[in-house]
C-alpha cells in the first residue's frame, strides 16, 4: 500500500466514523460528503474512473444537496454534546455484520493481481480484444454499458424514469409546479 | 405543527425554536458572492457535464455521470437565485417532458435498428457510417437527459414538498 492510499483510506474511515457519531445532523451530512469524496478517490486509485466520477457527482454532490434541502425543513434540537450516545446493542450488531463481511476478505485476490478471475476470464479477454472494432468506441466500459449490455442499460434508464414518476405520485403532483 | 401562543416570549427554548422556524421559512439568502460565483461557474460546469456525456464513448464518463453534472447546474442556480424563481423560470412541464424524451430517444435508437432488420439496439444494422459509435452516443445523450431531469425533479420535489402542504399553508 502506497502512502497516498493509506492516507485516503484513513480519511475515508475517519469520515465514516464522523458521519455515524456526530450528533448534529448538518455536521453529519458534511462528514458524509467528505466520505463520498474520499471513496471517489479510492475508486480512482483502483483504476475505476467511471465509478469514481459517479461517486463524486452523485454521492458527494447531489445527495448532499438533497440532504441539506431536507434538513432545512426540520428543526435542529439544541444540544451541547458533540457526539451521539452509542447504543451498545446497535454497536454489537454493526460489529457482528462487519465481522461477517470481513470473513470474505481473505477470498478476494490482491488489487491488480494478474491471476484475479476478472483478469483471466474469457469474457474480459473478448471485450478487450473486440470492443473497439465491434462497438467503435475506445472506452471499453461504455462499449459494455451501451452496446453489449445495451438492453440492461435501457432498463436502468427506465428505472430512473420510474423513480421520477414515483416522486410525482408520492408528492401528489401532476407536474413540479 | 401546533401553534400554541407562548405567554412569555423570552423563554430561551421557545425563542430558539422560533428562530429555527424562521430560518426554515426562508432558506434562501440573497448573497451577492454566491450569485456572482454561480454566474461565472455555471457555464463551465454545464460544459463539463456535456463533455462527460458526449465524450463518454472515448474517455471516462457517460450519460449517467454527465446527466448528474448537467442537473447540478440547475441546482446551483436554484441555490444562488432562490428555488421558487428558478422553478418559475423552467416551465412546469419541462422536466416531465425531458425525462420522457430521454427514454423515448433510447428506445427510438433501439427501434430504428429493429426497423432496418437488425435486432433491438443492434446499432450496426442502421445504414449510417460508424453507426455503432453514433448509436452509443445518442443512447448516452438519452440517458443524460433522463438523469438530469430526474435529479432536478428530485430537488424541486423535495423543495416544494407534498401537494397537501400547499393547501395547509393557504388555510
Amino acid at each position: 500500500m502506497t502512502p497516498v492510499e493509506a492516507v485516503v483510506l484513513a480519511f475515508v474511515v475517519g469520515a465514516a466514523l464522523a458521519t455515524a457519531l456526530l450528533r448534529d445532523v448538518l455536521a453529519s451530512i458534511i462528514a458524509f460528503a467528505a466520505y463520498s469524496l474520499g471513496v471517489a478517490v479510492v475508486w480512482l486509485l483502483l483504476r475505476a474512473p467511471d465509478v469514481g466520477l459517479t461517486e463524486a457527482a452523485v454521492g458527494a454532490g447531489v445527495t448532499t444537496v438533497l440532504f441539506l434541502l431536507t434538513i432545512a425543513k426540520t428543526v435542529r434540537p439544541a444540544s451541547e454534546d458533540l457526539f451521539v450516545d452509542v447504543d451498545p446493542t446497535a454497536l454489537g450488531v454493526s460489529a457482528l455484520l462487519v465481522a461477517a463481511l470481513g470473513t470474505t476478505l481473505s477470498a478476494l485476490p490482491p488489487v491488480g493481481s494478474s491471476s484475479a478471475p476478472v483478469a483471466t476470464s474469457r469474457v474480459t479477454a473478448y471485450y478487450l480484444e473486440n470492443a473497439y472494432h465491434e462497438a467503435g468506441v475506445k472506452n471499453a466500459v461504455t462499449a459494455v454499458l451501451a452496446a453489449y449490455r445495451g438492453f440492461d442499460t435501457l432498463g436502468e434508464a427506465v428505472v430512473v424514469f420510474a423513480g421520477f414518476v414515483g416522486l410525482l405520485v408520492v408528492l401528489d403532483r401532476g407536474v413540479l409546479a | 405543527m401546533s401553534a400554541v401562543a407562548a405567554p412569555d416570549g423570552d423563554d430561551p427554548e421557545e425563542s430558539e425554536s422560533q428562530r429555527q422556524r424562521e430560518r426554515a421559512d426562508r432558506p434562501y439568502v440573497e448573497s451577492p458572492i454566491i450569485m456572482a460565483t454561480v454566474r461565472i461557474v455555471a457555464p463551465f460546469v454545464f460544459t463539463l457535464g456535456a463533455f462527460v456525456m458526449f465524450h463518454g464513448a472515448d474517455s471516462a464518463g457517460g450519460g449517467f455521470q454527465g446527466g448528474v453534472i448537467v442537473g447540478t447546474v440547475i441546482l446551483m442556480v436554484a441555490i444562488a437565485f432562490g428555488v421558487e424563481p428558478t422553478r418559475d423560470w423552467l416551465s412546469a412541464s419541462l422536466l416531465t417532458t425531458l425525462v420522457v424524451v430521454g427514454v423515448a430517444l433510447f428506445m427510438g435508437v433501439g427501434l430504428t435498428a429493429l426497423a432496418f432488420g437488425g435486432a433491438f439496439l443492434e446499432y450496426t444494422a442502421i445504414p449510417v457510417h460508424h453507426a455503432s459509435k453514433y448509436g452509443i452516443e445518442l443512447v448516452e445523450v438519452g440517458i443524460g437527459i433522463v438523469v438530469s431531469g430526474a435529479v432536478v425533479g428530485l430537488f424541486f420535489g423535495l423543495a416544494s414538498g407534498h401537494a397537501g402542504d400547499d393547501a395547509e399553508a393557504e388555510s
